[in-house]
């Protein structure tokens, strides 16, 4: 996968590319998508007829090198919350996303950010619009990196689309990565104490996630 | 400004137009000062303000009278005037508070006005859209019945700009009203019953609704929210008994979708022809080009047509869309049984900064260089207030009533803005410094009121500007079709908000009251010679609607972004309703030092002397007494 590593502006933000190299990875139905300037769609549900998004396709391309990659299986035992009668979940914690930290990937990551239109809702620098702040602590659905995958790839119930069957696992782990270098999310070892609401801001304490944080988003 | 400014000069309506160029120095030559005397705005003097307040009934919903209040604007013209006047100049001081209500949706921003019959009071709260009944006739004024229709989440992520209802309707015995997930329904004000619910689109598309339905002969008007989901907009009507739609006219695409056929005159020559919803665009982009119908909509029994505005072009980034873009940021004016245009005009055409043009249109009749004219008037997002022939669709008056500085002014001729070159947006991909007004409009949705007493609008207004970048962006259904960066701050003087007077005869500001946030409620005028107001910070004041004097204020418990109402109770007294939770684009200030917590609460005001020290929790108490002076249904 071609990176382009081109400066950013003061906002974080990447200058406008003229064409989408990502794309090539994960075929010709994202290609359409990734277009700008073109409306491939047509309106769903519109006056001129329905015509459905490669994702709504059956048979639509994808990627299936999942190499490296976290199991689907595991990653559905995630729960979002607490479990039932047998303790702590610590599943999240064993589950580590094999970009993170891998500046080339977050690179692409914020590259689908921007394109698959997340930041007109959670804001070009993630601080939140429409949709919630991927900056804080606070996360509805766990902000662990296995929790954020699962909420980008299921979705979520106030209007947070699934992701799953229009982006291959590996870039929506990249997309992961361009949120955990954004400093919202904390590390899967810390996501009962996520759960039990045990993130707060505490210099004292060596293992609160703002510590680890960190001034400079480092984890 | 200040009452000086009623002194200045009003020219010929031509030159009225003509002067939008230079209008940082209105008043210029002494000539022209002594054509204020034959508009002056005065109730005496003038002919057509005496046939504004004797309006007939046709004006006002079935089952109206001068102590309730049946729809959002109270009348079809949109005026939001109330003709009580027990409480009135000399005796607002004594305003105390009666009775508060919590619907208890504080998530969200509360821009409903409640509705009053008879003894009953109305409110719908924002998602997940409860209906509350409210018994007037007892202490408290306690539930009756609770409505819950439980609209779909996915409402919540889809709506742009927080999950609000802006009001409901009363009509034939029901209670009709939007759901964010894009269902009108009819309840039985009686029962709260469902009466009928009809799916007019698809939530996982981007499709919400939050506007307030107009009730008129049996119609209900209704339209999309999704300006920046790549919605292509749309009015519908609906059958009031059965909820069936009757007819949809879209805001963009070819004339047989947008209703236009033979009557359609639009008064400029650059709005005729065949087809341009989509000839003004690249091709297909008019599908994805918002036009959504989100506002008020306004009815003229005479002429009997509907008036309404339509959203921001989508996306924002206006270089995806070169053309003139029809008939996004433009208003409607079409006939109210089938729907089809008799005429149309784009205020901002090929909108570059999300002045939508969904602000009320309130039709009155106005003495304009010395006739009395049909006219609709409209304080529009993009800083001018726009009088315009009601009839014909002609600009009579186009006047900044605020800060603005992307344009300077409306070509008299052709009735477009003359933009400033340095403002444009195109090409996207860089910041561009200073725009005023913001996004939000030197006025949004919160709609403004009309005194048929002084002749004068009373309008809340915005003073925030934005840095703005245009950013490339692709339509993938359920997501944001949006293209835009941007940050937002205030403008010259510091004031986030100013609620002033204004002259629409003459496009003239007459007084204005600075405030330090935004003000971002509705107004209402009463016969008591009163103008009502809120603020972002939770103040609720009145003020003398001639000097703009403030005469009474009360702190609420969060910010005030829902227009006020007044009613007469069953103990026959007026009483005056305002809710009190800030949200919608009163948000993009939230960082300003005591901006409120988000609230839910409805707070209603009476003459003190009319508010027993204590009320008995049970019936035959006061609410016996309400009987004995009441006299109402």
């Amino acid at each position: 996968m071609t990176l382009d590593e081109r400066s950013r502006g003061p906002r974080g933000v990447m200058r406008r590319r003229t064409r989408l190299t990502a794309a090539v990875a994960i075929g010709g139905a994202l290609l359409a998508l990734a277009a700008c300037g073109q409306d491939s769609q047509d309106v769903r549900g519109g006056a001129q007829g329905d015509v459905a998004l490669p994702q709504q396709q059956a048979g639509v391309t994808r990627s299936t090198d999942t190499t490296g990659l976290p199991a689907e299986g595991a990653l559905a035992r995630v729960a979002i919350g607490d479990l039932a009668g047998i303790g702590n979940n610590t599943l999240d914690a064993q589950i580590t996303n094999p970009y993170a930290n891998d500046r080339a990937a977050v690179e692409v990551g914020q590259e689908y950010f921007v394109k698959m239109n997340c930041a007109s809702c959670h804001g070009y620098d993630l601080k939140g619009g429409m949709g919630p702040d991927l900056t804080d602590t606070y996360w509805r659905y766990g902000g662990s990196p296995a929790d954020i995958y699962k909420s980008i790839f299921e979705g979520r119930p106030q209007g947070m689309p699934a992701w799953g069957r229009a982006l291959p696992p590996d870039v929506i782990w990249k997309v992961v990565s361009y949120v955990q270098s954004q400093g919202g999310s904390y590390p899967g070892q810390l996501a009962d104490r996520g759960r039990q609401g045990d993130l707060g801001d505490s210099n004292r304490d060596t293992t609160s996630f703002s510590t680890l944080k960190g001034r400079n988003n480092v984890h | 400004m200040n009452v000086t400014l009623r002194t200045i000069a009003a020219v010929s309506m031509m030159a009225s137009v003509a002067g939008c160029g230079t209008r940082e120095t209105p008043g210029r030559g002494a000539d022209s000062t002594t054509a204020r005397t034959t508009t002056t705005t005065s109730s005496s003097g003038d002919v057509a303000l005496p046939a504004m307040a004797a309006r007939g009934a046709a004006w006002l919903p079935p089952g109206a009278d001068d102590g309730n209040w049946l729809m959002p604007s109270r009348d079809y013209a949109g005026t939001r005037y109330s003709p009580l006047d027990e409480i009135n100049t000399s005796n607002v001081a004594q305003l105390g508070l009666a009775w508060t209500f919590d619907d208890g949706a504080a998530d969200y921003g509360h821009e409903f006005s409640p509705l009053v019959q008879g003894n009953t009071m109305y409110i719908v709260s924002p998602f997940p859209n409860r209906a509350y009944a409210l018994d007037l006739s007892k202490p408290g004024a306690p539930v009756k019945w609770k409505y819950e229709p439980n609209p779909s989440p996915i409402a919540i992520g889809k709506a742009c700009c927080d999950a609000v209802n802006r009001g409901a309707a009363l009509y034939d015995g029901k209670l009709i009203f939007n759901l964010l997930d894009d269902h009108t329904v009819a309840v039985d004000a009686a029962t709260g019953k469902e009466l009928w619910r009809t799916k007019l689109a698809n939530v996982e598309d981007g499709t919400t609704m939050t506007m307030a339905p107009l009730v008129v002969d049996g119609k209900v008007y209704v339209g999309n929210s999704g300006g920046e989901m790549g919605v292509a907009g749309w009015l519908a009507a609906l059958d009031v008994n059965t909820g069936k739609e009757l007819w949809r006219a879209y805001s963009v695409g070819p004339d047989s979708l947008v209703r236009i056929g033979a009557d359609f005159k639009p008064f400029y020559s650059w709005m005729r022809g065949r087809d341009l919803g989509v000839s003004t665009w690249p091709a297909n982009a008019w599908k994805h080009g918002a036009g959504a119908v989100w506002g008020w909509v306004t009815y003229d029994p005479d002429l009997k047509q509907i008036y309404y505005g339509t959203s921001n072009t989508g996306p924002w980034n206006a270089a995806q869309r070169p053309g003139l873009n029809l008939w996004t940021s433009a208003v409607f004016a079409r006939k109210a049984d089938n729907g089809m245009a008799t005429w149309a005009y784009a205020m901002t055409p090929h909108n570059e900064w999300d002045y939508d043009a969904v602000n009320e249109n309130i039709l009155v009749d106005l003495p304009i260089n010395g006739q009395t004219r049909k006219v609709m008037v409209q304080f529009n997002r993009n800083g001018f207030a726009y009088t315009i022939d009601r009839t014909t669709g002609e600009v009579l008056v186009a006047k900044p009533f605020g800060h603005e500085n992307w344009a300077s002014g409306i070509d008299p001729k052709t009735a477009m803005p003359i933009v400033n070159a340095e403002k444009h947006t195109v090409p996207p991909g860089r910041w561009v410094r200073d725009i005023c007004p913001a996004d939000v409009g030197v006025k949004d949705f919160e709609p403004s009121a009309f005194s048929p007493r002084t002749g004068l609008f009373y309008v809340t207004t915005q003073n925030i500007c934005m840095d703005y970048q245009g950013r490339e962006v692709s339509y993938i259904a359920g997501t944001p079709y949006w293209g835009a960066d941007m940050t937002r701050h205030v403008g010259p003087g510091g004031n986030y908000g100013e609620f002033i007077a204004f002259d629409a005869a003459t496009g003239t500001k007459v007084w204005g009251i600075p405030e330090p946030f935004l003000t971002y409620s509705g107004a209402m005028a009463t016969a008591g010679d009163l103008a009502f107001y809120g603020t972002v910070d939770g103040w609720f004041k009145a003020v003398n609607a001639r000097t703009g004097k403030v005469l009474w204020s009360r702190k609420l418990g969060s910010g005030i972004i829902a227009a006020p109402m007044a009613f007469r109770g069953p103990d026959g007294h007026e009483y005056i309703a305002i809710a009190a939770g800030v949200g919608g684009g009163a948000m993009t200030t939230a960082s300003q030092p005591g901006f409120p917590a988000r609230g839910s609460s409805y707070y209603v005001f009476t003459l003190g002397q009319n508010i027993p020290a204590t009320q008995p929790a049970t019936s035959g108490g006061q609410g016996g007494a309400g009987k004995k002076q009441g006299g109402k249904p």
